[in-house]
């Protein structure tokens, strides 16, 4: 480690060791251990940097935020089938078409329960003997050989 | 080769699209020096396969895992909070549409996740490209925290304000050798590699813009002084 490379270090990436390049670290730092005074002016010098940088915090994303991503992501392959059938027209048009068969069977019940006989005129109620008008002769025509 | 794999040649063709984008992404990350040891497997692997699978709770562990990590990433290169969480949203779009074909590797899907956000927040840095993005007073306020009090919460925002506009001051290559090294913790290789840069050019950018932000504190501090 020259010292040019522990200043560079130290410039580029702070006072924190752990922000250094893992291959270089102990080699850093046992040259800081070294040249005591020279590294600590540099250190000092980014430790307020690193300290002033560190107070930008960001707020963490809205809980409403998180739920939306989370609601966009795909779904398993067997719920979104079961979703978009019942998205689908023909689901819509197999709901309609069972609601009118369901409503033309309620209605032929209720049709059935409340019809009246509807009037029948039979030959038959014309006369007190039954039998049809058209059966009787003229009158006294069964005694004319009489 | 580690990354996504294109399904077919129209993704290739796609000039301008997100899917180009997220190839040229999955290509950068390909260029990339090893940014782990090769036994060393991606914390992330397991997860992202399942979200491939369509595990809805590996979803939502996924994003409570990488939403904070992605809105500090692109709230600090935009310097604004909305634009920030447009980009987190269609971040993880690209995350459900390319999950299924990730394949394990040398590249982190971390690493490709930053270089997506990345792309996106490019993708509007340019859009405002008229306005003065280096402007401090262009940032915008940062959100209040609901768990503060009112005067802790002017306190902070402030103090907020005066690091993010000092941020957002730099030139933008440095600001974003500063957030991904300093901010987001990735190793030098993995953020020169995201640049496509060398480790001395990024350690170039790096001491730049700690000296810029240096100046600008003992501005601020001499500023307080002479009040």
């Amino acid at each position: 480690m020259t010292p040019e490379r522990f200043h560079t270090l130290v410039a580029a990436y702070g006072a924190d060791p752990q922000r250094w390049p893992q291959h270089e670290r102990n080699d850093a730092l046992e040259w800081a251990r070294a040249h005591r005074a020279e590294a600590d002016a540099a250190l000092d010098d980014a430790l307020e940097l690193d300290a002033w940088l560190a107070r930008d915090r960001i707020t963490p994303p809205a809980r409403a935020l998180l739920e939306q991503i989370v609601a966009s992501a795909p779904v398993p392959v067997v719920a979104a089938k079961r979703r978009r059938f019942w998205r689908s027209g023909a689901a819509f048009a197999g709901v309609g078409l069972a609601g009118a068969l369901a409503g033309a069977l309620t209605m032929s019940l209720v049709m059935l329960g409340t019809t009246t006989p509807a009037p029948h005129e039979s030959s038959y109620l014309s006369t007190g003997f039954g039998g049809s008008s058209a059966d009787w002769g003229e009158p006294g025509s069964d005694w004319s050989d009489e | 080769m580690p990354g996504f794999e294109l399904k077919d040649d129209h993704d290739r063709a796609a000039v301008g699209t997100p899917a180009l984008d997220d190839w040229k992404a999955s290509k950068a990350l390909n260029a990339l020096p090893p940014s782990k040891a090769p036994d060393e497997r991606d914390p992330d692997a397991d997860l992202v396969a399942r979200v491939g699978a369509r595990d809805p709770l590996a979803a939502r562990v996924l994003v409570t895992s990488k939403l904070p990590r992605l809105i500090a990433l692109a709230s600090r290169m935009l310097g604004d909070r909305a634009d920030a969480e447009d980009v987190a949203q269609e971040a993880f779009v690209r995350i459900w549409k390319q999950a299924p074909h990730w394949r394990t590797g040398e590249a982190k899907f971390d690493t490709w996740l930053h270089r997506v956000a990345l792309n996106l927040c490019y993708d509007r840095l340019r859009g405002r490209r008229e306005e003065s993005v280096e402007d401090p007073h262009n940032v915008a306020e940062p959100a209040p925290d609901p768990a503060g009090a009112p005067d802790q919460q002017l306190e902070a925002r402030t103090r907020d304000e005066r690091v993010r506009a000092a941020l957002a001051a730099l030139p933008v290559r440095q600001r974003e050798a500063l957030v991904l090294t300093y901010y987001q913790e990735l190793s030098n290789l993995e953020a020169a590699g995201l640049m496509g840069i060398s480790v001395d050019a990024l350690e170039s950018l790096l001491a730049r813009a700690r000296r810029t932000l240096r100046a600008q504190l003992a501005g601020d501090a001499a500023g307080k002084d002479s009040v």
